[in-house]
């Protein structure tokens, strides 16, 4: 039994390696970036989907697989992928970085390494796209300017090096600003107006050094998402109030425990929203009123929302980010819903090319094992433009090297 | 004078003790460890229950034809198939799951509670790397809302430990997940003391400008330095003689006796099997590694020496010593023969480990194992009573046991699925169609609680 086993892994691991094979998919239930799913046949060739239907007849010498799912691959909209190695080891760690010297103008582009071993550990869980956040430390609210890049470990994996800008609202921004909201929120107007000021030296901004308010120009003008981590409703309500004098702004919301309160006038301003569907606990005064309720009320309400988990560890943790969807429908949103949430929606807001899932185009998608927003799932092969990703990582070699089910003699570091 | 029982629970090192009472005719005692804060849990109030229809998981970790389960007293006086019994209210399961209530082995809820403001930071005693003296239970507030949202995901007995930052970090605590004013008021009925203790990274990161330890070499040597007072301490009292109370050594000299059991913060392999080496110098035992982000590298050690391992189900790489998570870690050390579990160490966690146990089970029999259903409830709950020495009373559903019992809308092992019903001692504490469920104090007044 247990080789029997051993061999049906192993035949599905060969469907995984880096080389874009021939696949029957019988069964298959096909779920799109906008949740809506169908059921189908694929035959694909050379990776490229080259007939999809129901009761299609498989290629000979495909590898067969059936009742699978397949979807387009993943986006994490708010992640340290890249950025850190460890987070407790603070020297690879370049998530934040407590200086006067700069804000908004620190690219977490120049900390993103493409090799760091958390990114493939994410990418076999189906995550290819994802929005690299830096975060604010010392005195300031500004984390830096974030990036949106392909979990491909890749050389070309930055997508778009200036994606959106960080900031911190809340109790957190409260604190770096000098100890109350009134403070942060002031910072903030401060550095939105010194963006107009014509800066003779580099620092006579009334917040921002003169670099600091250039790389905060795109973000005024509506061309870069202002990410603003936030979560109690009366803070909700203030960046209502910013987007109403600062019309342009191009604001996502991270956090937002307590949307559900304000979802109605979230909606109406068009403020973006980013909700951990976990997140049910005051976990501090910010977040009082935080719910397993609040996915369900910003969707009923039309806000325009993405979901990811947001709890500690997030760095690794994009690997559950499906894991996070689905218990977002276990607990009443709908699945269409919280699928869009984990791919279309983000997609769209950082201009992610997911790549199609049509016949005859070389392919974009992820083949899963199981319903995607079931934890028990994984991925079992994914394309990006035809060509097959590897699904390998430390985390399957370390598990390969001590699996109990492979009869190896030698020692271990010789396996 | 020494009990046959507790001269056999003794330590191979202080046996000398217990033949020389023979031999001589010395008068000895044993060392018998004084109680405190006593319990006061009682149940709510149950009725003579009989489930039937049920798609029963009994946590033995075997498949049962078993369909209902009568409960009488708060106890679970039969379970077999289509069972009846007179005057007994009939709970048609229609199907759902039924299983044992979850327990975690490794929360804060209450001693690091929600809202995680300064003053509610009572879960590390960061004073010292030694304070085996102090005890969770003390640093316990019963208001933390998480203990109700842990109750709504099915967790029925939870085991709220110290911190890690020391060496020794103190005593831990076993509770009911019943509503109470007081801890006294939640504690597990007779269930044993457990004693934290920590490897690694954090003593020597805490006191590493603070008089050490500054290294592992100074938090084996901190261990050793401790047992040798307690062994003589406990000697002592057993000698007859009557040394001033010292509540550090009293706690560990409990451990030298078997009356408390470790339960051990330690990520990686190599350490863990310093510490069971450790533990044999002393003549004690690792009831549990903690965390364990390594335990498949060693999972035959911890079967051999009978040390069970409580993991996360996926997180690793937080920390140096965390780096080499896998996602098969608990299958792993599962198909050694080793007694593994889940634990949350996290308030968000503990409300779905059901969940965290479904993932392990797939990534490990997508390794090539065979785990069923049944086998990964042990790690849920038939395991955690082990390694908290409260097997005999609850963890599994069988005849004698507190009816801690979920019934289920959808598998277990389902993200989208949840208890509809939460039953401890028989006594139904949480109901999703009724929508009744306890509420902590702190909630009281806010938008969600109207």
């Amino acid at each position: 039994m247990k080789h029997l086993l051993l061999a049906s892994v192993a035949s599905l691991l060969t469907a995984t390696s880096a080389f874009a094979q021939d696949m029957f998919l019988d069964n298959v239930t096909v779920l799109a970036s906008d949740g809506t799913r169908q059921t189908a046949d694929i035959q694909m060739r050379d990776g490229m989907i080259t007939a999809m239907g129901p009761e299609l007849a498989a290629t000979d010498g495909s590898t067969f697989m059936t009742d699978v799912w397949v979807s387009p691959a993943l986006v994490a909209s708010v992640s340290t992928l890249g950025i850190v190695d460890i987070g407790g080891e603070r020297d690879t760690n370049d998530t934040s970085a407590n200086t006067d010297l700069a804000s908004a103008s620190l690219r977490a582009s120049d900390s993103f390494n493409p090799r760091e071993v958390h990114i493939a550990n994410a990418r076999r869980r189906g995550v290819l796209y994802a929005a690299i956040v830096p975060n604010p430390t010392g005195n300031t609210i500004f984390g830096g300017t974030g990036l949106v890049v392909s979990l491909d470990g890749t050389n070309s994996s930055v997508l778009n090096d200036t994606a959106l800008i960080h900031i911190a609202l809340g109790e957190s921004g409260a604190r770096r600003a000098g100890g109350s909201r009134s403070a942060a929120m002031s910072q903030l107007r401060g550095a939105l107006d010194d963006v107009r000021r014509s800066y003779l030296t580099q620092d006579e901004g009334d917040v921002l050094r003169r670099r600091d308010a250039r790389a905060l120009r795109a973000v005024v003008a509506g061309r870069v998402p202002l990410m603003i981590s936030a979560s109690r409703a009366s803070d909700l309500m203030a960046i209502i109030a910013l987007k109403a004098d600062y019309p342009a702004l191009d604001i996502i919301v991270v956090g937002a425990e307590e949307a559900h309160l304000v979802a109605n006038e979230l909606a109406g301003a068009g403020i973006k929203v980013i909700v951990d569907p976990h997140e049910n606990l005051p976990d501090s005064f910010d977040s009082v009123n935080a719910s397993l309720d609040n996915v369900v009320a910003i969707d009923a309400a039309g806000v325009d929302f993405a979901i990811l988990g947001l709890s500690s560890f997030r760095t690794i943790k994009a690997g559950g980010l499906a894991h996070h969807a689905g218990n977002a429908v276990g607990n009443g949103l709908s699945r269409e819903a919280a699928f869009q949430a984990i791919t279309g929606t983000p997609a769209r807001w950082f201009g992610i090319d997911l790549g199609t899932m049509d016949v005859g185009s070389p392919a974009s998608l992820v083949v899963w094992d199981g319903d995607p927003l079931e934890a028990t799932s994984a991925p079992v092969a994914m394309y990006r433009d035809g060509e097959a990703l590897s699904l390998e990582s430390r985390m399957t070699a370390l598990r390969d090297r001590y699996n109990p089910t492979i009869d190896d003699d030698r020692p271990y570091k010789y396996r | 004078m020494m009990t046959l029982r507790s001269c056999l629970a003794l330590s191979a090192a202080l046996l000398v003790a217990c033949t020389s009472a023979d031999d001589s005719e010395k008068e000895t005692k044993a060392f018998e460890l004084p109680t405190a804060f006593p319990s006061t849990y009682t149940p709510m109030a149950s009725t003579t229950t009989l489930i039937t229809n049920a798609a029963i998981i009994d946590g033995t970790g075997a498949a049962t034809s078993a369909n209902s389960l009568l409960i009488v007293d708060g106890r679970i006086s039969a379970i077999g198939t289509d069972l009846s019994a007179d005057d007994a209210t009939i709970l048609d399961a229609g199907g759902r799951f039924v299983t044992p209530g979850i327990i975690d082995i490794h929360s804060h809820l209450g001693n690091y509670p929600t809202p995680s403001v300064n003053a509610h930071s009572d879960g590390n005693e960061v004073t010292s790397p030694i304070t085996s003296e102090v005890s969770a239970e003390h640093g316990v507030w019963p208001q933390d809302p998480g203990f109700d949202e842990a109750l709504q995901g099915g967790v029925t007995t939870l085991h709220i430990l110290p911190g890690s930052a020391n060496l020794f970090g103190g005593r831990g605590v076993t509770l009911r997940n019943a509503p109470s004013r007081t801890v006294q008021g939640m504690k597990f009925p007779d269930a044993p003391y457990t004693l934290k203790m920590a490897c690694g990274e954090n003593p020597k990161r805490v006191y590493g400008n603070k008089g050490g330890p500054g290294s592992r070499m100074g938090n084996i040597a901190g261990y050793r330095k401790n047992w040798i007072k307690a062994a003589e301490y406990k000697k002592k009292i057993e000698d007859g003689d009557e040394p001033t109370r010292d509540l550090q050594l009293e706690t560990l000299a409990g451990v030298l006796n078997g009356d408390i059991l470790i339960q051990m913060h330690c990520y990686r392999a190599d350490e863990m099997a310093q510490i069971i080496d450790l533990s044999k110098e002393f003549g004690y035992k690792v009831t549990t590694f903690h965390h364990a982000v390594e335990a498949y590298k060693i999972a035959d050690l911890l079967a051999e020496n009978g040390t069970c391992a409580a993991m996360w189900a996926d997180w690793y790489g937080f920390k140096m010593e965390s780096y080499d998570g896998i996602l098969e870690n608990i299958p792993f050390v599962h198909a050694a023969g080793a007694c593994a579990m889940i634990h949350s160490d996290d308030d968000k966690n503990i409300q779905r480990l059901n969940q965290e146990v479904a993932k392990a089970r797939a990534n490990g029999n997508r390794a090539g194992l065979d785990i069923s259903k049944e086998e990964a409830w042990t790690w849920l709950s038939t395991n955690p009573a082990k390694a908290l020495g409260i097997l005999d009373e609850t963890g599994t559903l069988e005849v004698g046991k507190r009816a801690d019992v979920l019934i289920w809308n959808g598998d277990p092992y389902s993200t989208f699925s949840r208890p509809d019903q939460v039953y401890i001692d028989g006594a139904l504490m949480f109901d999703r169609e009724t929508g009744l469920k306890p509420q902590s104090d702190f909630r009281l007044g806010t938008e969600i609680a109207r």
